[in-house]
């Protein structure tokens, strides 16, 4: 069976602001693959190249060396973003829009039938709980309903693989709690899901493998039970360790 | 979302605003306001800037008389002064063909582009006719309003009026204003004249009119060296006036406007004729008493 | 197609939903209006100055509807990131630039009909008797009036009075086309200067600029050119033949003086000319577009 996301040596480089300055290399050398079914937890410290990673694979940035696949599809085929829901960070979506209307045109985009989508519509808005103001336009929404809007855009295809950059940023703990519950029964719906962040504690919970990047590579790579009985300690302090950092000695 | 476009739409729009409240208010205004104040707003604002928008406006009209069909600067190394609708006065065929001459600005065209787009340019020379020539009155009055001194734009505007849009009374009181906006103008007097000779047949006024006319003519005109005087108002007056005094009996007046005119014309051979056609009425009334 | 049009009609919305659009036309009308209440020499029948202001209007709102709508497209995408969510769906760049294109040309077409609409109205409720088709039969010549001596000296056949058009609706019709055929261009244009230019506003200065002085000048650079020095004068007859001549849809002449319209074939032959401009230019900018790394 063929990984969904396949990434082999990636290496991006952002050019310098002028001639004299190196280029930044904000992925080097990275390699990865999801298996079909799994929540793939990417970690790694800000600014480690895991937002780069992402929109490689999203065909908006062009690797400098290295191939990424999605489906078994070179990521620089617009097919291979058919199946796949992403949803961004920091995204302000089209302001002068109401929730409803937005998701209308994100169904439009991707062919789906009139009939399908206003029952996606209304499934979806009910999902992310933005039922009673789908009238409403997004530039009134707070930053949480911003990213539920998100969210809720990004499943709109029912896809079969999530590419999620920081879904829980600007949520209150009970958003927190339901985006891990959608994780959750998308897993059981069989779809994969590959998502960036912070919250350490919720990646221990939902996740079934991580990755650990800092600095554009992977610096540790396996289950989440493997990692902790690896270095015998919580996922926050195996993260810690990864990415190099000593504990001041006093404690 | 920044409102990026809302500068711009301003910008432009304050623009068109400034054009258009001038052209809406000015006229209005100048109703509103007593003629006698010293200079209106839009003459304060513009300064001096006002006698090339006026001049704009009266050419503007004689675009307007020819539909469109008008040389662009481009068009012509020397452009032609609005002689047309200025040729209110009596007008030979030769300035016809002259005129025709001067409008025939567009020539063969030098490439496609320029063959191509002559189908949505107006290429055919006409002028205004059958009332239509109303249409050049807004630019002629906004041109009045912005540079009064301009005597031309009173007698052209007075012209249409009184011959083809049957506006006597709109024409007499623009030539009134425009007369007292230039008091010792004796091309408004003339013009004034004209309306009520032949409009309202009041020959007292038209003679009072026309001789205040030659009065002014010679304060003005007289003084300046023979080669720049306006002889070709001098002769249409002292012909006009001739006339008038013929019709009325007054031979020997006219006699002698006649030789006033005949100085004055580039051609006196004709008047000449006038002339002794005159003196021998003249010695036939005379000498049976 | 689809995918075209969803993002054509986020863009009308936008269009829509902003003020510019109502500002402008509720600026034109009510310039009109205000001129149109003008009293000249007390004749209600004048009109053409009033047509000449309207129309004069109806093309700097278009011109600016559709540059400042084109030019805040791209960017705006760029920075509310909103380009992020929409490149993750299954379209390609082009079918971005075309739904773009598509978006602000229709959208500038509704704002075209609506204003024409607007002066259709006032010219034909001001003037409609006043320039009837049948007199211009009779134009051969002026009965002789009373000052028939020194009647205007033009007169006698060396030329002809301006024929009444027919049926003004045509013309209105023809000159509304050209002018949304023109904005087709100037929208191409301004979407390629938006991936080219980073700035919307310095985008929309250039444009300005540019389209204005095709518009003013484009049709004179080869006269302008025989009176230039060398390199000079090839600069100018390379320019005159490469910029798009849109003076050509420019058909405010024709409606004001009551000509005749167009005929069907260069009409026909300018909208072929206007749709190659525009294509050449979305394909120039789908060119920068494609490859173009997008960053956060
Ligand atoms: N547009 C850009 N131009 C130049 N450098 C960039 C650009 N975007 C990102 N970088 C650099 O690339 C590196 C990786 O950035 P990236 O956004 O992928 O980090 P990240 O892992 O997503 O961080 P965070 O957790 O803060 O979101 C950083 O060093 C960043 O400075
Ligand atoms: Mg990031």
């Amino acid at each position: 069976m063929t990984n969904v996301i396949e990434i082999r040596e990636l290496r991006v480089e952002y050019p310098g602001r002028n001639r004299s300055e190196p280029p930044r290399v904000a992925v080097d050398g990275l390699s990865l693959s999801v298996r079909p079914g799994e929540v793939f937890g990417f970690l790694g410290p800000n600014g480690a190249g895991k937002t780069t990673t992402m929109n490689v694979l999203l065909g908006f940035v062009n690797a400098t060396g290295g191939e990424a696949f999605l489906f078994g599809v070179n990521v620089r085929e617009p097919i291979a973003r058919q199946r796949i829901g992403y949803l961004p960070e920091l995204t302000y979506y089209y302001r002068f829009l109401t929730a409803e209307e937005l998701l209308r045109f994100y169904a439009r985009i991707f062919g789906i039938p009139r009939a399908e989508t206003d029952r996606r519509i209304d499934a979806l808005l009910k999902l992310v709980e933005l039922e009673s103001v789908r009238r409403r336009p997004i530039k009134t929404y707070s930053k949480g309903m911003q990213q539920r809007v998100g969210l809720a855009q990004a499943l709109i295809n029912n896809p079969d693989l999530l590419i999620l950059d920081e879904p829980t940023s600007g949520l209150d703990p009970l958003g927190r709690m339901k985006v891990r519950e959608i994780i959750q029964r998308l897993k059981q719906e069989g779809k994969t899901v590959f998502f960036s962040s912070h919250e350490l504690g919720e990646v221990e919970t939902v996740c079934d493998r991580v990755a650990i990047i800092s600095q554009g590579r992977v610096r540790e790579e396996g289950r989440v039970s493997d990692l902790v009985a690896k270095y015998r300690c919580d996922l926050e302090r195996v993260f810690l360790k990864v990415i190099g950092y000593e504990p001041p000695s006093g404690n | 979302m920044k409102p990026v476009a809302s500068p711009w739409a301003w910008l432009a729009l304050l623009a068109t605003a400034v054009f258009s409240i001038g052209c809406t208010l000015h006229p209005r205004t100048a109703a509103w306001r007593e003629r006698a104040a010293s200079g209106s707003i839009l003459q304060v604002v513009l300064g001096e800037g006002r006698r090339l928008f006026a001049n704009h406006f009266f050419v503007r009209a004689d675009v307007y008389f020819h539909s469109g069909y008008y040389p662009s600067i481009f068009d012509q190394a020397q452009k032609p002064a609005p002689t047309a609708i200025s040729g209110t006065h009596e007008r030979s065929q030769d300035h016809a063909q002259e005129h025709e001459r001067q409008m025939a600005f567009l020539g063969p065209p030098r490439d496609w582009i320029e063959r191509f787009g002559r189908h949505f340019r107006v290429t055919e020379h006409t002028h205004l006719a059958h009332g239509e020539e109303r249409e050049m009155m807004p630019w002629l009055r906004l041109s009045a309003e912005l540079d009064p001194q301009r005597v031309e734009t009173y007698t052209v505007a007075a012209y249409w009026l009184r011959t083809r849009l049957g506006k006597v009374a709109e024409a007499r009181d623009f030539l009134r204003e425009g007369l007292r906006n230039n008091p010792d103008s004796y091309e408004i007097l003339f013009e004034l004249g004209r309306l009520y000779f032949e409009n309202d047949h009041d020959v007292v006024r038209a003679r009072n009119l026309w001789e205040l006319a030659l009065r002014r003519w010679s304060e003005r005109e007289g003084r300046k060296q023979p080669g720049e005087q306006d002889l070709f108002s001098l002769e249409q007056i002292a012909v006009r006036l001739a006339r008038l005094e013929e019709t009325e009996g007054n031979l020997a007046r006219a006699i002698q406007l006649l030789e006033l005119a005949r100085r004055a014309s580039p051609a006196p051979a004709a008047l000449d004729a006038q002339i002794a056609e005159l003196r021998a009425k003249l010695s036939e009334t005379s000498t049976p008493r | 197609m689809n995918r075209v049009l969803a993002i054509a009609g986020v863009v009308i919305r936008e269009l829509y939903r902003r003020k510019d659009f109502y500002v402008l036309f509720v600026l034109t009308a009510l310039i009109t209006l205000l001129l149109g209440a003008v009293n000249f020499f007390n004749d209600p029948k004048i009109v053409r100055y009033l047509k000449e202001v309207c129309l004069l209007l109806i093309w700097i709102s278009a011109v600016v509807i559709a540059v400042t709508t084109t030019a805040r497209q791209i960017p705006s995408e760029k920075e509310n990131r909103t380009i992020f969510p929409l490149l993750a769906k299954p379209v390609t760049r082009w079918e971005v630039i075309l739904g773009k294109f598509a978006g602000c040309w229709l959208a500038a077409g509704i704002a075209l009909l609506v204003f024409y609409l607007f002066f259709a109205v006032i010219s034909e409720s001001r003037g409609g008797e006043g320039t009837p088709a049948p007199k211009a039969a009779a134009a051969t010549q002026v009965a002789p009036g009373p000052q028939a001596h020194d009647d205007h000296a033009h007169e006698p056949g060396c030329c002809n009075h301006a024929p009444a058009s027919p049926n003004p609706w045509l013309v209105y019709l023809q000159g509304a086309w050209l002018h949304w055929m023109m904005l087709a261009v100037v929208i191409a244009m301004v979407l390629f200067g938006s991936l080219i230019f980073a700035a919307p506003s310095s985008n929309a200065t250039i444009m300005f600029i540019v389209i204005g002085g095709i518009l003013l000048l484009g049709e004179h650079l080869n006269k302008v050119a025989l009176r230039q020095t060398e390199p000079v004068q090839t600069i100018l007859q390379i320019l005159y033949f490469a910029i798009p001549h849109l003076e050509w849809f420019d058909l405010r002449d024709f409606i004001i003086y009551d000509h005749p319209p167009v005929a069907f074939g260069p009409c026909a032959l300018a909208t072929a000319y206007a749709a190659a401009y525009a294509l050449l230019l979305l394909v120039a900018a789908w060119l920068v577009f494609r490859r173009k790394g997008l960053t956060t």
